[in-house]
């Protein structure tokens, strides 16, 4: 089979066909150039936004969905994927990742450093990378770690394994930056005998960064002035990265996104985030906000939790799997997220556990993994759910996706597929062309042992 | 607890979460203790999975003083008059989940050394570190297990060491250690592989010492099974000297310095540790994650005869035939593990199913890869399971994978694991399927007592409700 990639749309797709051989599906791609329209029908249709639609199908225009009901009127030519049996819910997002950051998600030599970004250090063959699209991942908010008070920008990718490490960007997604707070940074200083070692040291340390980021501000508006006023002896202050992300806190240009567990820290957080006048989109982990979701609530800052993870530290210890559950009902946007390699892969699962824990109902369950995580990266106007307009990031699964027996059977981003589980081979890292050993996994010792 | 009228329904037992959390406030810890049950309890309606003799969809089960007396359909079963009866229709009801991996008792906050006892990594070879010695009943861990179906596990070390100690088979209910620990020394836990290397391992503050190698680590083993054998043969030697008993007092030694050949024989904790292992009496544990390295292990533990279970058996796609071949049963965990670099995403998934394919009896544990693991996640055990079908297992076989084959493998198959008159009545009752995630475990029994449905973790989330 020979195809240029040059005029065909489908590229993931090709990748497919040209490594194992066209399954039919792909066979139909590949012979329109124009493949436009796609159609998922006769699915149990999870929509994240209004509800599930039994035996439903979606209709995919370039990339974006169409139609959603239980008929659609996509033209002839539209290429039919019969899901009957099947689910159809959005790609899962997940909104704390920190795969395919080559190990350097620390910059860990100073507790700020806002102006690192984590796009520098993204790789995009990372295999852990299409272990989550199996998972039925679609977007990634790639995080730092938690060793600095301020620790960077983050970057957010969609999960298209395979194509240039340009074309997994999320297109025009908002800027994030990672504050953490707790024992991580008291952790990581305080063994170096070093501010901060405490948690009022932590917080004095923030602080301080939005003081100097003040005066920075103010010198600039300075001489901004002097600028308006046709002043030509004004003199440009230095531009200073650090600072400049610090201003762009302040000036709500960032989403402030904050590793932080303890009920004590959340209040903390947001007395500081109200004293220098900037807005907290998630507090991340937040394994106690059951205990003040009354109070945080009204602040609009959501959550993303993890489901069951507790007692791996002291703040962990008070950790319940009924959190996530009893925040939402106490009003605060609530989204189950990853943090690791291993979880990002069934995180379907995991909101499967929300039913168990606390009752929530598949909408609110499937909306923790879609709709909500989409909210705190702030792209939940074009990913999240399956409503006309947005973008066609879908996933077919052979069963109830909140079950444990769930399998992702077809992953789309853009309408385009990604994974697809009756592919022979896919999954494998050759696959690419492009995997390499050491890549993503912190338990993969063999780059210490030098074997 | 029990109610004895005989429509007595599972709508009472709010009540009896509601006393357990009163008693947990005060500090009587009902969470943990388990008075023994008497008298007759019937669990009649519900769904059985027996395990060893498939579904019994309307079932009666009947346990006297703790024991299962009765299984059978409804009708065929004949209920005693003055029993206490749970209806169980609309559950699903079977026997109490067993953990074959766990640290549970060796670990409360996992970054708090203070509160871990997982391994002691002065040596490499320490079979005479027995977990009993360190396990802590009262540990906040083990209600939040039993809460989602597990009344039993084994309980291992840290698995930094070769040899890492002998293992404990717990109940997860008791007053005090001695009433939960159901069998010590149960087994000895070894490991093979990359992280036992320490001493000598590059940028894993090793020190160059030996065994840095794989090469080794191996031949430490070899000799340390030998100078046990050496030592089992001199000990029985020194024994059969009449007037030279096996242990001397010091005194005695005194009196005998002037003879080398007459001092008496001192007793070697370390070696003598090993010998009910090397006599096939116990299984070792074996973990190990490479096909290579489980090719390397094997050939020593044939060469010494020792009943070998493999653990993780992670990344051995190629050799699952020749573990076939060997007739050794497998732990399979985690299984969310990575695959290798070169294998598919889902190798690790399917292996419960491949070995089971061939023929392999398997037991699933439920740590987690690169989780807090071991011990914080054993309330998942069902859901690894259920994994293990969503990948090809059959549903029969991954049940039996968490309850009847752990039970077999360490020496418990006449007591535990299945639904069977006269085996210990560890029983759950539950809204569902127990391997589905969406499930709600209604009550759990261990030894025919209801347990409090109550942990550390349910009192928060009552206190904070109100």
């Amino acid at each position: 089979m020979k195809l240029s990639l040059l005029t065909f749309r489908f590229v993931p797709g090709m990748l497919i066909c040209t490594a194992f051989g066209a399954t039919s599906l792909h066979a139909q791609q590949a012979a329109s150039t124009t493949p436009m329209d796609l159609v998922l029908k006769n699915a149990t249709v999870m929509t994240a936004s209004h509800g599930t639609i039994e035996r439903g199908s979606v209709w995919v225009h370039a990339g974006k969905i169409a139609e959603v009901g239980t008929s659609v009127n996509a033209p002839a030519s539209a290429v039919v994927v019969d899901a009957t049996g099947k689910w159809l819910t959005p790609g899962i997002i997940d909104p704390h990742s920190h795969s395919a950051l080559s190990n350097d998600v620390n910059e860990a030599t100073s507790p700020v450093t806002p102006s690192m970004m984590m796009i520098d250090a993204f790789d995009n063959r990372d295999k852990a990378l299409y272990q989550a699209l199996a998972g039925g991942v679609t977007t990634e908010l790639l995080l730092h770690g938690s060793a600095n008070m301020i620790g960077g920008q983050a970057v957010v990718i969609k999960n298209k394994f395979g194509m240039s490490r340009d074309a997994m960007l999320f297109p025009n997604a908002p800027g994030s930056i990672k504050f953490a707070s707790g024992e991580n940074p008291k952790r990581v200083y305080g063994s170096r005998n070093q501010l901060p070692s405490t948690r009022m040291g932590n917080f004095e340390v923030m602080r301080q960064s939005f003081e100097e980021a003040k005066s920075y501000m103010a010198s600039w508006d300075a001489y901004n002035a002097k600028v308006a006023k046709k002043d030509t002896t004004a003199v440009a202050p230095k531009k200073d990265l650090k600072l400049e992300a610090l201003a762009d806190v302040l000036r709500g240009k960032l989403y402030v996104q904050i590793h932080c567990y303890r009920a004590d820290e959340f209040l903390t957080e947001e007395a500081i985030a109200h004293e220098y006048g900037y807005k907290i989109r998630a507090f991340h982990h937040a394994l106690e906000m059951y205990k003040v979701a009354g109070q945080i609530a009204p602040e609009g800052t959501a959550i993303a939790t993890f489901t069951d993870w507790w007692g791996f530290k002291d703040e962990a210890w008070d950790a319940i799997p009924w959190n996530a559950v009893m925040s939402m009902r106490k009003g605060v946007r609530v989204a189950l997220k990853s943090d690791s390699n291993d979880h990002i892969r069934r995180l379907n699962q995991e909101a499967g556990k929300m039913v168990h824990y606390g009752g929530a109902t598949e909408d609110e369950a499937i909306r923790m993994v879609t709709q909500n995580p989409a909210w705190i990266i702030g792209v939940d106007d074009r990913v999240g759910s399956i409503d006309v307009g947005k973008d066609a990031d879908l996933v077919i699964w052979n069963v109830d996706p909140l079950s444990t027996y769930a399998r992702a059977e077809k992953v789309y981003i853009d309408g385009d597929l990604f994974f697809d589980s009756s592919v022979p081979g896919f999954g494998t890292p050759h696959f690419s062309g492009a995997m390499h050993d050491g890549g993503g996994f912190g338990s993969d010792d063999s780059d210490e042992d030098g074997e | 607890m029990m109610h004895s009228s005989k429509s007595a329904s599972l709508f009472l037992l709010p009540a009896v979460v509601l006393s357990g959390a009163l008693a947990y406030a005060q500090g009587n810890d009902l969470a943990r203790t388990s008075p023994k049950q008497s008298g007759t309890l019937v669990i009649s309606g519900g769904k059985l999975l027996t395990v060893s003799h498939g579904t019994i969809d309307n079932g009666v089960l009947i346990v006297v003083d703790g024991k299962i007396t009765a299984v059978g359909a409804a009708g065929k079963v004949e209920v005693p008059k003055d029993a206490t009866v749970v209806d169980a229709r609309g559950l699903t009801v079977y026997p109490g989940l067993i953990d074959p991996d766990t640290t549970l008792g060796l670990t409360e906050v996992a970054a708090d050394q203070n509160s871990n006892d997982l391994s002691e990594p002065s040596d490499e070879i320490m079979p005479h570190m027995h977990v009993a010695d360190a396990f802590h009943a009262e540990t906040e861990l083990i209600p939040v297990a039993r809460l989602n179906g597990v009344t039993n596990a084994v309980v291992a070390p840290g698995t930094e060491d070769s040899v890492a100690g002998q293992d404990i088979f717990i109940q997860l209910a008791g007053r005090n250690r001695d009433a939960m620990i159901l069998g010590r020394d149960v087994a000895l836990a070894m490991n093979y592989g990359a992280d036992q290397r320490r001493r000598g391992s590059r940028g894993n503050g090793g020190r160059g010492e030996y065994p840095s190698t794989r090469m080794g680590l191996i031949t430490q083993l070899r000799q340390s099974l030998l100078d046990a054998q050496h030592y089992e043969v001199s000990r029985d030697a020194a024994a059969k000297k009449p007037d030279k008993p096996a242990v001397a007092s010091a005194d005695k030694a005194a009196d005998n310095s002037a003879d080398k050949s007459d001092k008496p024989f001192q007793r070697d904790l370390k070696l003598e540790a090993l010998l009910p292992y090397l006599h096939g009496e116990r299984p070792v544990v074996v973990g190990v994650y490479e096909a290579y390295d489980v090719e390397s292990i094997m050939k020593v533990a044939q060469e010494f005869h020792l009943k070998v279970i493999l653990n993780h058996v992670t990344h051995t796609q190629e050799i699952l035939d020749e573990i076939a071949a060997w007739k050794v049963p497998v732990i399979v965990g985690p299984i969310y593990d990575f695959p290798a670099a070169n294998e598919r995403y889902d190798a690790v998934y399917t292996l419960p199913a491949e070995l089971q394919k061939r023929g392999v009896k398997i037991a699933i544990s439920s740590s987690e890869a690169g989780g807090p693991g071991g011990a914080h996640t054993v309330r998942n055990l069902p859901y690894s399971a259920g994994f293990a079908v969503a990948y090809g297992l059959p549903y029969d076989e991954a049940l039996k994978a968490i309850t009847l084959n752990v039970a077999e493998m360490f020496g418990f198959g006449d007591k535990l694991g299945s639904l069977d008159a006269g085996k210990t009545a560890n029983i759950v009752l539950a809204n569902g399927d127990p391997l589905d995630v969406r499930t709600d475990v209604k009550q759990v029994y261990i030894e025919g007592v209801a347990q409090p449905m109550v942990s550390r973790q349910t009192i928060l989330r009552d206190e904070y409700s109100k």
